[in-house]
């Protein structure tokens, strides 16, 4: 079955139609807003859902000539990301109003969130390539904006902006990895499919063998990997994303654990079956595992329940990258089956703790303890997703994680990878164990004794309590009967990411296998080595103290220091205020740009000079020449002001000596008018002016630089021009008279064919004037001025006005 | 191929503008101004070819348009023309303002200016 177009445009323009009445409905709603984003992600789950078990393109043809259209591709693995994101953003919306009530920029909050649920929509469904980019650029945008909610906070600011420079900047790698691919496209499947992704991974295997003849693939690879590296906050770049916590707890459970960092994930599940190969193996294999095992040991160390869950998040967004990295089905079973049981575990458990910080006031873990005796029902809640989160069988995070065991291994026994081979599952293990470690100290913050220091902890409206309580509850179904999950949505998702999917079985092991044993020692060293948390806790947190170039941070922040502070330096040497700088600064690299690109066109060639000019010509250009000689050394001002005439005029007579005298007629006129308003406006200011004169030498070699720049120029474009007129020229001369109705061509161009040109002209003529008598009328209301020269300039610029017209009317 | 001559002569103007453009004296930046506008002007119009002037090489039409005479290229001159319109609003504008700077800060002295600030 094809998808219908209707239902899938909707689906995806439905949040962006909403964000842009919010302030609208917020007037009408005040904070019950939220509840209006929870029906409109239920409706846009609604009409996805109406889709499910459908595949293909639906487009909306938008230039069809250039093969321009707005598509939509829909299979299971874009239903599975959407519909995930509509369903956790319906709950999220339902969160919101109590957890935000009385903070201000409400209106702000709810339109980026449902934007940013709009983008991810799209993100899912894009068959276009710059769709999907568009997209994803939204989707940082929009979490940039709620990243930096609080923006009287300092440290909210600083990760809003850390957030936006990777992940746009990643974006930007993305672009070119994209770009690069859409040229391959365009030449293997022809120039239809150059930006249409659904008809790339219809023959995945000729994409993939012409980026390996044209030498692209590694390229494409890594730009693809580092795109989707930020945006899921893969090692070295993670560092955004536990900063991004400064934003409110809905945001970080929305975007920041089930959906945004997805997107890179989403994205590698995607192109997998294009580009899978040995290299995208030890890529993203060495990729995930490292992200999971570095985040798992940051989390340890973290001493704040969102940072825990922070590092936590891109632990699982490693184990996920690992499992599409694996090039076995078992690796993409691992990728997509461990997306549905972050989002519904992780999501859960951001919303846990934002109960805890709204009701207890604090999320430092030292202060938190024995909270089931005031939380009951979210103790329940906890102890399901924490144990999930954990990989404890049965809750449904063991069995993905089974299954990452389970492709590690197959990796190291069907794969020759040398000493990798054992280095990944042991790796894998290695990393789990630091992961049921800090799941079980998120879990003990519910148990033991309750500290006297914590106050009293309020209980927490039933608004607050539901959304956790489904996705624990899913959690809970998915664990039960995980194969109910394979079935309806994961199986699909598979198909679109394998490349030899197969039918998918999951449930409890009931034989030994390699990965059973991988998930027992897991599980066995983790709750061995539990009673020295802390002891391994102060051991982590004391490396970045004495070693602080290990941190991710302090590189972040010396790069950015760094170049601010160049920046800055730059801006005041360039920018100081002066008009000298300015003007030396931009025509210095004007001319030197445009050398540059003379000299690497190869447009200087020694051609032969021609002197084509008349005697005539060359005399009154001559005398102009003088004239501008005589402007530049004049001493007094009105020596200056005749000797600039005295250029205007020659430059007129020049016009009619080159068969222009409508710009002739046009020049005297202005040139006269110039001359009279110079007077009027000298007789007012000193006869001299005595300006030092100290930089002559350099100013001398910045006018020889200019005028050498403008001499080559004249050279080498005047001399390539193409002979006689040019094809408009003549089109407009032997239109003049059929459809302009008048015998000069100039003329009738002005008024007819490029009749809103002068249009605009006359409208700055009429600004012109407009500011002139703004300035003298200012002037007048110092009372120091008579209006008499009021007049004179304004009878100037009236004549201005007609003299154009005069021109044009020739 | 328009010829050195053309090319020296805009390149000089050039130069000149763009001295008068560094002086500290308001009045000379705008000198500078205008005949950089001037000689871009004149540049405008020999990248459309310059035909020597005759009796006959107006852009006129004689009749309904079978002949079209050899000018410089119309188009070219009808931008021109526009460019001039417009240069010289800028002049007038650019005086009048001096003028005012003049008599807010007692000084034409663009450095001076600048520190001030």
């Amino acid at each position: 079955m094809s998808p219908d177009l209707a239902m899938v445009i909707a689906a995806v323009a439905l949040p962006f139609v909403v964000a842009a009445l919010t302030p609208v409905v917020f007037r009408v709603l005040g904070e019950g807003t939220g509840f209006v984003g929870t029906v409109v992600a239920l409706t846009s789950f609604g009409l996805l859902a109406t889709q499910y078990g459908s595949a293909g393109t639906v487009g909306l043809e938008w230039v069809p000539s250039l093969d321009l259209a707005l598509r939509f591709y829909v299979d299971g693995w874009a239903l599975l990301f959407a519909m995930l994101a509509c369903g956790i953003g319906a709950l999220i919306f339902a969160y919101s109003p109590a957890y935000m009530h009385g903070e201000s920029g409400l209106v702000r909050y709810y339109a980026a969130l449902l934007a940013f649920m709009g983008s991810i929509v799209g993100v899912a469904l894009a068959a276009d390539l710059i769709a999907m980019f568009l997209f994803w650029e939204l989707t940082s945008l929009a979490s940039f904006v709620l990243i930096g909610y609080y923006t009287a906070d300092d440290s909210s600011q600083y990760a809003a902006r850390m957030a936006m420079l990777i992940t746009v900047g990643g974006g930007l790698f993305l672009l070119v990895g994209l770009l690069l691919l859409s040229l391959v496209a365009s030449d293997v499947l022809g120039p239809d499919a150059a930006f249409n992704l659904a008809a790339m991974l219809e023959s995945p295997e000729t994409m993939q063998t012409a980026l390996r003849e044209r030498g692209l693939f590694l390229p494409v690879l890594g730009l693809l990997a580092i795109g989707a590296g930020t945006k899921s906050a893969q090692v070295p770049l993670h560092f955004w994303l536990p900063n991004a916590m400064a934003a409110p707890t809905p945001v970080s459970a929305f975007l920041h654990s089930a959906t945004m960092v997805k997107v890179g994930v989403y994205f590698i599940g995607r192109v997998r079956p294009m580009l899978v190969s040995t290299e995208w193996l030890f890529l993203f294999a060495t990729l995930g595992l490292t992200t999971m095992t570095v985040c798992a040991i940051m989390a340890v160390a973290s001493t704040d329940i969102k940072e825990l869950l922070a590092y936590s998040t891109a632990s699982h967004l490693g184990l996920m990258v690992a499992g599409f990295g694996f090039t076995s089905v078992y690796g993409a079973e691992t990728g997509v089956f461990h997306l549905l049981n972050h989002a519904l575990f992780k999501a859960a458990l951001f919303l846990v703790a934002g109960i805890i910080a709204h009701e207890a006031g604090t999320r430092e873990i030292d202060e938190l303890s024995g909270l089931r005796h005031d939380l009951p029902v979210t103790a329940v809640i906890t102890v399901i997703v924490a144990l999930s989160m954990a990989g404890i069988p049965p809750f449904n995070g063991f069995y993905s994680k089974e299954l990452l065991f389970e492709a590690a291994v197959e990796a190291s026994q069907h794969h020759d990878i040398g000493l990798l081979g054992w280095l990944y599952p042991a790796v894998a293990v290695f990393g789990s164990i630091f992961t049921v470690l800090y799941s079980l100290r998120f879990l003990s913050l519910f148990f033991g004794e309750r500290p006297e220091a914590l106050g009293h902890v309020h209980r927490p409206p039933v608004t607050l309590l539901v959304p956790p309580a489904v996705l624990a509850l899913l959690a809970a179904v998915v664990s039960v009967d995980p194969q109910l999950a394979v079935d309806a949505i994961v199986q699909s998702g598979l198909e679109a990411t394998a490349v030899d999917p197969h039918e998918m079985h999951v449930g409890l092991p009931t034989s030994y296998s390699p990965a059973l044993g991988m998930s027992a020692v897991t599980i066995g060293v983790g709750l061995v080595a539990y009673p020295s948390y802390g002891r391994l806790h102060d051991a982590i947190r004391s490396i970045p103290r004495t070693v602080p170039p290990i941190e991710a941070n302090w590189w972040y922040d010396t790069a950015v220091d760094g170049l601010s502070g160049e920046g800055r330096v730059f801006a005041e040497t360039v920018h100081d205020g002066t008009l000298r700088t300015y003007a030396t600064w931009t025509l210095t690299a004007t001319c030197t740009l445009a050398l540059a690109g003379f000299v690497a066109a190869g447009a200087i060639a020694p051609t032969e000079l021609g002197v084509e000019v008349s005697l005539a010509i060359a005399l009154v250009l001559l005398v102009a020449v003088i004239g501008g000689v005589a402007v530049a050394t004049a001493e007094s001002h009105i020596a200056g002001v005749l000797t600039l005439s005295i250029l205007g005029f020659m430059v007129a007579i020049f016009y009619i000596l080159a068969s222009a005298p409508d710009l002739a007629l046009t020049q005297l006129v202005v040139e006269t008018l110039v001359l009279v308003i110079f007077l009027l406006v000298i007789e007012e200011i000193p006869e001299r002016y005595e300006v030092e004169i100290g930089t002559v030498a350099r100013d001398a070699v910045l006018s020889v630089l200019v005028g050498a720049t403008a001499f080559v120029t004249v050279l080498v474009t005047t001399g390539t021009r193409p002979d006689g007129s040019s094809e408009i020229a003549r089109a407009y001369a032997e239109q003049a008279i059929p459809r302009g109705g008048g015998a000069n061509i100039v003329n009738v161009t002005l008024v007819d064919f490029r009749g809103f040109d002068t249009l605009g002209e006359l409208a700055v003529i009429a600004l012109a004037a407009i500011s002139i008598l703004t300035l003298i009328v200012m002037r007048d209301r110092d009372g120091d001025r008579t209006a008499t020269h009021d007049g004179d300039e304004l009878t100037g610029d009236d004549s201005a006005g007609t003299s154009s017209d005069g021109g044009d009317d020739e | 191929m328009t010829g050195i001559v053309l090319a020296a002569a805009i390149g000089t103007l050039f130069a000149l503008g763009t001295f008068l453009l560094l002086r500290r004296d308001l009045i000379r930046v705008v000198w500078g101004l205008a005949i950089i506008s001037q000689a871009a002007n004149v540049y405008l119009l020999a990248m459309g070819g310059i035909a020597p002037a005759t009796a006959e090489s107006v852009p006129i039409l004689a009749g309904h348009g079978e002949h079209v005479p050899e000018t410089a290229d119309p188009l070219v001159q009808a931008l021109v023309l526009t460019a001039i319109v417009i240069g010289f609003g800028m002049t007038a504008f650019a005086l009048v303002l001096s003028y005012r700077v003049y008599e807010e800060h007692d000084t034409l002295d663009v450095t001076e200016l600048g520190e001030s600030e």
